[in-house]
């Protein structure tokens, strides 16, 4: 549900920029979204095709990209993808490991028109 | 220059990105080729113009949470946020604690519901200034609903502040409020894993209140078990199991929030 009012506040976040460098309209952006941020990128996404209806970004192609996790095992030091935060690590089971990535949420670019 | 679409300007154009630093090197034109005479309409492509944001989606927010944190340092607010799923006596917690903590400070309370005044009603009743936000169709509180609401309450300084949550696991974790400290309230007819399967809740919080220990009798829960799961995503939450109804257990909340501060 969350996604919802994140969606919106991306709106709002690029169409200030947006207008700041006065754009006509925005063709695109470009949003980095963690397996573990606590987002989930399908229902953020259909929220965001949903509100764009009537805003700068109605034409606007979204480019989301998805980044997984990575644990450092804190215990074999082995590197591995990691599903969820609380993740074991696959060679030998410790639990907690170093995690690196996968909290992104954030807009990194937008390709806008003049 | 095109006065339409503004090219030519060429190296002038100027890119403003307020979070983010002053490297703008790889901020493009692209499809900015236009030789043409002036005076006729655009048939072309119009210029693309990538702009790098590389903005949190959460930052609004955050910012927001910072200062409402720093308005509670500065007036010596200790700002509790309570979270749970629905149903776990959140509210009548407050109302127990109102009654007990009221000689000792003054103390307010922001009520988030999706819907109705009641919860506020009750808190009102139990002698506490309070503030209720109808979210409406949204599943949580944020920073600037908390801002909003501070604007109504004019807190005193040396006072208390409980943000009773919107009842909901999962989408409340990812908002800092400017909370001092995060409470997470579960109760004893709810499953025992309820840490594993809403684990950033359990991760974000500071305290765990198992709450309704007077129905332990009755069901299976198993507070150590409850609280293994938890310790496993939050090595560092504390624990205090309580029944609001009985009062069991809840001097040692109160303590717990005496201990936060000096009031």
């Amino acid at each position: 549900m969350h996604e919802l009012s994140l969606a919106a506040e991306v709106i709002k976040l690029v169409e200030k920029e947006a207008g700041l460098n006065h754009a006509s309209a925005i063709s695109e952006i470009t949003i980095e979204v963690g397996n573990i941020s606590g987002i989930e990128a399908e229902p953020f996404e259909s929220a965001l095709r949903i509100l764009t209806e009537g805003t700068m970004l109605e034409k606007s192609s979204l480019n989301i990209v998805k980044i997984k996790a990575r644990g450092n095992c804190l215990n074999c030091k082995s590197d591995f993808e990691m599903n969820f935060r609380m993740d074991t690590c696959p060679q030998c089971g410790a639990f907690p490991s170093e995690i690196t990535g996968g909290n992104e949420f954030r807009v990194v670019s937008m390709l806008i028109e003049d | 220059m095109c006065e339409k679409c503004g090219c030519g300007e060429g190296e002038g154009f100027n890119i403003h990105d307020p979070h983010h630093s002053t490297d703008h090197k790889s901020d493009q034109i692209q499809d900015h080729d236009h030789k043409h005479d002036h005076g006729h309409t655009h048939s072309h492509e119009h210029p693309h113009k990538l702009i790098n944001l590389n903005v949190d989606i959460l930052a609004g927010n955050n910012i927001t949470a910072a200062m409402n944190r720093r308005f509670f340092e500065g007036r010596k607010v200790l700002c509790l946020n309570m979270v749970s799923s629905p149903g776990s006596g959140k509210t009548t917690i407050l109302e127990k604690t109102i009654g007990h903590l009221t000689r000792t400070a003054k103390i307010y309370v922001i009520e988030g519901d999706q819907q109705t005044l009641l919860d506020a009603e009750r808190i009102e009743r139990a002698g506490a200034p309070a503030i209720q936000i109808n979210t409406g169709s949204g599943c949580h509180l944020d920073a600037h609903m908390v801002e909003s609401a501070l604007k109504k309450l004019e807190i005193e300084t040396n006072s208390l502040l409980f943000i009773e949550n919107v009842g909901n696991l999962v989408c409340p974790a990812m908002f800092d409020l400017g909370e001092n400290r995060r409470v997470v309230v579960m109760s004893v007819t709810e499953g025992e894993d309820k840490p594993l399967k809403y684990p950033y809740m359990f991760q974000t919080s500071h305290l765990c209140i198992i709450n309704k220990s007077d129905l332990l009798p009755y069901v299976d829960f198993r507070i150590e078990e409850a609280m293994k799961h938890a310790r496993s995503v939050n090595p560092d939450l504390e624990f205090i199991s309580v029944s609001a109804k009985t009062s069991e257990g809840m001097n040692l909340w109160y303590d717990w929030i005496l201990s936060q501060k000096v009031i």
